[in-house]
C-alpha cells in the first residue's frame, strides 16, 4: 500500500516522535500517537492550520498556505495542510544532540 | 495741575531767570527762547479705565428653574407560582475518543506522494539546523535567586514549644496548612496542638494570624488536604486517631474522625494521604498509616464517622526476602510504617517506608491475608511485593517520580537519600545529605530531575540531578539556630512556591529561582537515562 509506504518513511525518519493525518473536518485517518493524544493533536492543530490558512489570505487574497511549522522548547510541529487531508508530523531536533 | 502751582509761585517771585525756568515747564521742542531737549518736562496725566470685572461691575439678572414635579404611584407585585431547582457541579467525564474514520486509499496516497517531499526536506532541515541552537524564549519573569516569600507562625502555639510536623497545599495552591506537634521523643499524649492555615491569596495577610485555626486536643503529626476540595484537609494524631477537617467552617470544623476503637491505629499517626476510590474515582477515601505496622484505609459515613473500609497489616514474616535483613532485636513481627508515596502511574502501587530503614513495594490489590492478631473489623492483608535495601536507619520519608513510573526517592535518620528503581533491590545512587537526620524528601513537580530535602540541620536541599549528582545546587538556611526542619511541599499550582515548616513553629514560603521551575528541553529523557542505569 503506497500510501502506508510513505507514511512509515516519514515515521521513521530521524527524530519524529509521531505522525497524524487528518480530513477536511479534522477527523483521524491514521496516527502514531495514543488515543488521548490523537485527539488533542487533531483539534487543536487543525484549528491552528485553519488560522493560519485565513491570515495568510487576509494579508494577500491571491496567497494560500502551503506549510506550517511551530516550533516550541522541545519539538517542532509541522503541518503540510490540503484540500481534503492534512499532514501533521512532530519532530524532537534535539535527539541526536545528547552530549550529557 | 504741578506746573502752573510753580509758575505762579516763581512769578511772585519776579526774577526773569525765573520767567525762564517758569515756561520750560511747557511742552514744546526746541526753539529760539525756549530751553534744549535734555530738560525736565511734565505731562499730563493720562488715565486707562480699568477693564477688571470688579470694577466695572457685575451685570446681575434674576432667574430660577425648578423641576418638574416627579409623577409617582404605588403599585404591588407577588410571585405566584415559584419553583425550586438545585444545581451541583459534577466531576469532569473523561472525554470519549473518536474512532480512526473512513477514507479514500487512493486518494490519501495521491496527497501523501505530493506532500511527502517537502515534509522529508523540512525533516532534514530541522535535523541538521543550528539555527535554535541557544535561543531561548522567556514567558515568565525571570528569578535569579531563591528568596523568602512569607515567615508564618502561630503565636500561641510557638509559646507552647510546639514544631510544625506536618505541611499541605490545598488543591487551589492559594492556601497553605500546617500542623502543630512534637517530633523529638517524649509523651505528647496530653498536649493540646493547633492546625493552622494561611490564605497566600487573600489580602491583607497576617503572617502571625491564620485565616484558620483549629485546636485539637492531641498533638497533630501529620497533614494532607483533600486532592479538589479546596478546604477539607485530614490530619494524623499522636493518640492514633484521624480526623477530617473542613477549615471553611470556623464554629466546627470537625468533619469525620475514627474515634479510638479497636480499629484506629495503637501508635501515633505517621502519615494520611487521600486515595481515589476504586468505583467512584470522584470520591476519595484516607489513607492512614503508623508505626504500629497497620496502613488503613477509611472512608467517611453517617454523622462523622471514619469506619475502616480495608486494612493492610506488615508482618515480619510476610516480607518478601529481595533482601536479607536483620532479624528485628525485640522479636516483635510487626514492621512500623513511617511514610508512604503512591506512583502517579498506577494508583494502586505505593511504597510504605519503615522503622527498619527498608522501603517496601506495597499494592492496594494485594490478596494474602495478615498474619498478625491484631483486632479488625475487616481482615487485613500483607501488601508487601518487594523489600529494597535498607538505610542506616529508620526511613522518614519517601516520594515517588511524577515523571517516571520505577523512580522514588528515600530519606531517613541516617542523614542520605536513595534513589531507587522499583526494578532492583539496590538503590541507584545514594547521597549524604546530612550528618544529622534528614526529615523530608519531595520529587518537584515540575522538574524531573529536581527535589528537595530538609535537614536536621535546618536547611532545605535543593538537588538538580542534571547540574550536579553529588552536592546541592542551592541551599537554603531556614533556621538560624540549626534547629531542624521537619517537613516541606512543593505547590503543584504555583510551581515557583516550595513551603517549609520547622522545630520553631514557623512555617516559610519560598519563592524558587526560575531554574527550578522550567523544564529544559530534554529532561524527562534524561531521567530515563538514569533510571536505565539498572544494574544487571
Amino acid at each position: 500500500n503506497e500510501a502506508e509506504e510513505i507514511l512509515n518513511r516519514i515515521k521513521n525518519h530521524k527524530g519524529v516522535v509521531g505522525i497524524l493525518v487528518v480530513n477536511s473536518e479534522g477527523l483521524i485517518i491514521k496516527s502514531t500517537f495514543d488515543e488521548q493524544q490523537s485527539d488533542l493533536h487533531a483539534t487543536l492543530l487543525t484549528q491552528l492550520s485553519d488560522k493560519a490558512r485565513d491570515v495568510v489570505r487576509e494579508l494577500d487574497p491571491q496567497n494560500d498556505i502551503s506549510f506550517l511549522r511551530l516550533r516550541s522548547k522541545k519539538h517542532e510541529i509541522m503541518i503540510a495542510p490540503d484540500k481534503e487531508y492534512t499532514l501533521i508530523v512532530v519532530q524532537d531536533p534535539y535527539a541526536h544532540k545528547d552530549s550529557s | 495741575t504741578a506746573t502752573r502751582a510753580q509758575s505762579g509761585l516763581l512769578e511772585r517771585a519776579g526774577s526773569a531767570g525765573v520767567a525762564v525756568l517758569a515756561t520750560g515747564g511747557v511742552a514744546s521742542g526746541p526753539g529760539p527762547g525756549r530751553p534744549g531737549p535734555l530738560q525736565d518736562e511734565t505731562l499730563g496725566v493720562a488715565s486707562v479705565p480699568s477693564q477688571w470685572r470688579a470694577v466695572q461691575g457685575i451685570r446681575e439678572e434674576t432667574k430660577s428653574c425648578q423641576t418638574a414635579s416627579i409623577a409617582t404611584a404605588n403599585a404591588s407585585a407577588q410571585a405566584r407560582n415559584h419553583v425550586d431547582a438545585q444545581v451541583q457541579t459534577e466531576a469532569p467525564v473523561p472525554v470519549s475518543v473518536q474512532p480512526l474514520s473512513r477514507y479514500d486509499v487512493p486518494r490519501l496516497a495521491a496527497f501523501l506522494r505530493r506532500v511527502e517531499a517537502m515534509v522529508i526536506r523540512e525533516l532534514n532541515k530541522n535535523w541538521q539546523s543550528h539555527a535554535f541552537d541557544g535561543f531561548e524564549v522567556n514567558w515568565t519573569e525571570q528569578q535569579q535567586m531563591v528568596s523568602c516569600l512569607y515567615t508564618l507562625g502561630y503565636p500561641p502555639a510557638q509559646a507552647q514549644g510546639l514544631h510544625v510536623t506536618g505541611i499541605s497545599w490545598n488543591s487551589t495552591g492559594s492556601v497553605v496548612a500546617c500542623a502543630y506537634g512534637r517530633l523529638d521523643h517524649g509523651d505528647w499524649s496530653t498536649l493540646k496542638s493547633f492546625v493552622c492555615a494561611w490564605n497566600l491569596d487573600r489580602r491583607g495577610l497576617s503572617p502571625r494570624q491564620p485565616s484558620a485555626v483549629v485546636e485539637v486536643p492531641s498533638a497533630v503529626l501529620c497533614l494532607a488536604f483533600h486532592p479538589t476540595q479546596p478546604s477539607h484537609v485530614a490530619g494524623g494524631l499522636y493518640s492514633g486517631e484521624v480526623l477530617v477537617w473542613d477549615l471553611s467552617r470556623p464554629e466546627d470544623p470537625l468533619l469525620w474522625r475514627t474515634g479510638l476503637t479497636d480499629d484506629t491505629h495503637t501508635d501515633p499517626v505517621s502519615q494520611v494521604a487521600w486515595l481515589p476510590e476504586p468505583e467512584h474515582s470522584h470520591r476519595f477515601q484516607v489513607l492512614s498509616i503508623a508505626t504500629d505496622g497497620k496502613v488503613l484505609l477509611w472512608r467517611g459515613v453517617g454523622a462523622g464517622q471514619l469506619q475502616l473500609t480495608e486494612g493492610f497489616a506488615l508482618v515480619m514474616q510476610q516480607l518478601p526476602r529481595s533482601t536479607k535483613l536483620k532479624k528485628h532485636p525485640r522479636g516483635e513481627t510487626e514492621v512500623g510504617a513511617t511514610a508512604v508515596a503512591f506512583s502517579s502511574f498506577d494508583p494502586r502501587l505505593f511504597i510504605l517506608g519503615t522503622e527498619g530503614g527498608f522501603p517496601l513495594k506495597c499494592s492496594l490489590a494485594a490478596g494474602e491475608a495478615a498474619l498478625t492478631r491484631m483486632p479488625s473489623s475487616v481482615p487485613l492483608r500483607a501488601p508487601a511485593q518487594f523489600t529494597f535495601s535498607p538505610h542506616g536507619g529508620p526511613i522518614y520519608a519517601v516520594s515517588c517520580s511524577p515523571f517516571h513510573r520505577n523512580l522514588f526517592l528515600s530519606a531517613g535518620t541516617d542523614g542520605h537519600v536513595h534513589l531507587y528503581s522499583m526494578l532492583q533491590a539496590p538503590p541507584l545512587t545514594s547521597l549524604q545529605l546530612s550528618l544529622k537526620y534528614l526529615f523530608a524528601v519531595r520529587w518537584s513537580p515540575v522538574r524531573p530531575l529536581v527535589f528537595a530535602a530538609a535537614s536536621g540541620e535546618g536547611d532545605v536541599q535543593l538537588f538538580d540531578l542534571q547540574k550536579s549528582s553529588q552536592k546541592p545546587t542551592v541551599l537554603i538556611k531556614q533556621t538560624q539556630d540549626e534547629s531542624p526542619v521537619y517537613c516541606l511541599e512543593f505547590n503543584s499550582q504555583q510551581t515557583q512556591l516550595l513551603a517549609a515548616g520547622d522545630a520553631q513553629g514557623t512555617v516559610k514560603v519560598w519563592q524558587l529561582s526560575t531554574e527550578f521551575t522550567e523544564q529544559g528541553p530534554r529532561e524527562a529523557e534524561d531521567l530515563d537515562l538514569l533510571a536505565a542505569e539498572v544494574a544487571t
